[in-house]
């Protein structure tokens, strides 16, 4: 039983490590949640439960309560940045190693409180890659209280942020790479703009001609059904009836990949669009645009 | 490199099967207990509410037992059996951390010897200024209370006494003791 008592000192080890930059948020009026000691001074914590503007407040391992303030939020990803006066207060260590599916992994619950499970699914239940996944599905129980702490690896490293969500049916994890861009754009811009193009598309089959044409071995690309006026794709001169084979020198295979390729980051930038047009290829540059906010 | 070694959650299990009786009263399965050194066996209050029972091993015959002593407070009894020969727990020498793992042995619904898994959830109170308790991330149902909570050892750091929020919560070795202690039994 060697094996098994190695396995269960290294994730009381883990819990212990992790637990040092795990603080209490109290920020609704019924239990609170819990947060990350992100990077110096800023707490990240699920945007679902903080509930109020003001009289925010963290708790800290050792039991102290410190005043915090709203330094970005961004309800879709579920991510609020919290500003605090950290003192000594220890800044997790977060790998940037992905996730896998089937790697051992534990959520932590101001306390601390700790679950243990595996990691069942990466992506958005259709997409399989790690690298743009926009969460990790948890085989674990999420304990009331428990969105907004850390998903931890087996040595104690943050791989992720977890959230039941505002509608209280999943258990999930913000990657930690997502939540480190959220962090930075939020404290750039102070708010995750929506990269925008302006194309609506429809998957298209890539004939064996235009496959040898284009230099590619993708089956399918996208062709443009509609291109709206006054859109960054319109001002690119896109037209309906292109075939969108890349995006920055990433294949587009279906009209979901536009969205997943896209990152709030490039907003502002210039990207290349590999198309067919004519059958002919051609490389068209597009500024990506903002959308407009809804609210 | 622990990866050399297999993970035995098996052997585990005979170990603790070993320890882990089930506590009947009549006909009735009332729940389980641990096999305490010099003929005694350990379980909760709620579980042992005669004063006679009857207490069987694993693969074991019927033994007659006697309450010695009950505690409806801490929820804890302790039955002196007429057998001889009986296996005894090890008790854990350090207490139970968060995140390490922890197994159940035990009769739920009556199904013998299940074994359940998981990781201590949070050691603290359940009630406002209350005693602490290990609340455990494992599966437990009736017929688990007065049963162990093990560590990846073996070694016994909480008797099993119900479920909260979907969490095993078990008592603490150290007030198992205390409550053998006061009872005049040494420990194992």
């Amino acid at each position: 039983m060697d094996a098994l008592l190695a396995i269960s000192n290294e994730l009381a080890g883990a819990v212990e490590h992790a637990a040092r930059s795990v603080v209490g948020v109290n920020a609704r009026r019924r239990f609170g949640s819990t947060g990350v000691h992100w990077r110096a001074g800023l707490v990240v914590t699920a945007d679902h439960t903080v509930e109020v503007d003001e009289d925010i407040t963290v708790t800290t391992p050792d039991g102290r309560t410190l005043a915090a303030t709203v330094a970005g939020r961004d309800a879709a990803i579920d991510v609020a940045v919290l500003r605090v006066d950290a003192g000594n207060l220890a800044v997790a260590e977060i790998t940037a190693e992905p996730a896998r599916v089937g790697h051992i992994v534990l959520a932590i619950g101001r306390g601390p409180r700790a679950s243990w499970g595996l990691v069942s699914a990466i992506g958005d239940g259709r997409r399989r890659r790690p690298e743009t996944a926009d969460w990790l599905s948890l085989d674990l129980t999420l304990y009331p209280g428990f969105s907004g702490g850390p998903l931890i690896d087996a040595r104690g490293r943050v791989v992720g942020m977890t959230t039941s969500g505002a509608a209280r049916h999943f258990q999930i994890a913000i990657p930690a790479g997502t939540v480190d861009r959220t962090v930075e754009e939020l404290m750039r811009r102070g708010r995750i703009p929506r990269p925008h193009l302006g194309v609506g598309t429809q998957t298209v089959r890539l004939s064996e001609t235009l496959r040898e044409r284009l230099r590619t071995d993708q089956r399918s690309a996208v062709i443009v059904v509609d291109v709206q006026p006054d859109s960054p794709a319109a001002a690119a001169g896109l037209m309906v009836g292109d075939v969108i084979v890349a995006l920055g020198g990433t294949r587009i295979t279906e009209p979901g990949d536009l969205r997943a390729v896209l990152r709030p980051q490039q907003v502002g930038e210039t990207v290349t669009l590999s198309v067919a047009r004519g059958g002919e290829p051609r490389e068209i540059s597009v500024t990506i645009g903002e959308r407009a906010r809804r609210s | 490199m622990i990866s050399s070694v297999p993970l035995d959650f098996a052997g585990l299990a005979d170990t603790l099967r070993r320890l882990t009786v089930e506590i009947t009263d009549g006909d009735a399965s009332r729940g389980s207990g641990v096999l305490w050194p010099r003929g005694f066996v350990i379980t909760n209050a709620h579980v042992a509410r005669r004063s006679r029972l009857t207490v069987r091993p694993i693969d074991g015959d019927h033994l007659d037992a006697c309450v010695v002593a009950r505690d409806r407070d801490a929820d804890l009894a302790l039955l002196r059996v007429a057998g001889a020969d009986l296996p005894m727990a090890t008790i854990a020498e350090t207490p139970a951390r968060v995140g390490s793992l922890v197994v159940a042995m035990g009769h739920p619904f009556g199904l013998s010897g299940a074994l359940t898994a998981g990781i201590v959830h949070a050691i603290g109170p359940i009630a406002r200024n209350g005693a602490p308790w290990i609340h455990a991330d494992v599966r437990l149902a009736p017929g688990n209370s007065g049963g162990p909570l093990a560590d990846a050892s073996g070694a016994i750091v909480g008797i099993n006494a119900m479920v909260g929020g979907g969490l095993a919560l078990a008592l603490p070795i150290s007030r198992v003791l205390d409550f053998v202690r006061a009872a005049g039994v040494a420990r194992p």
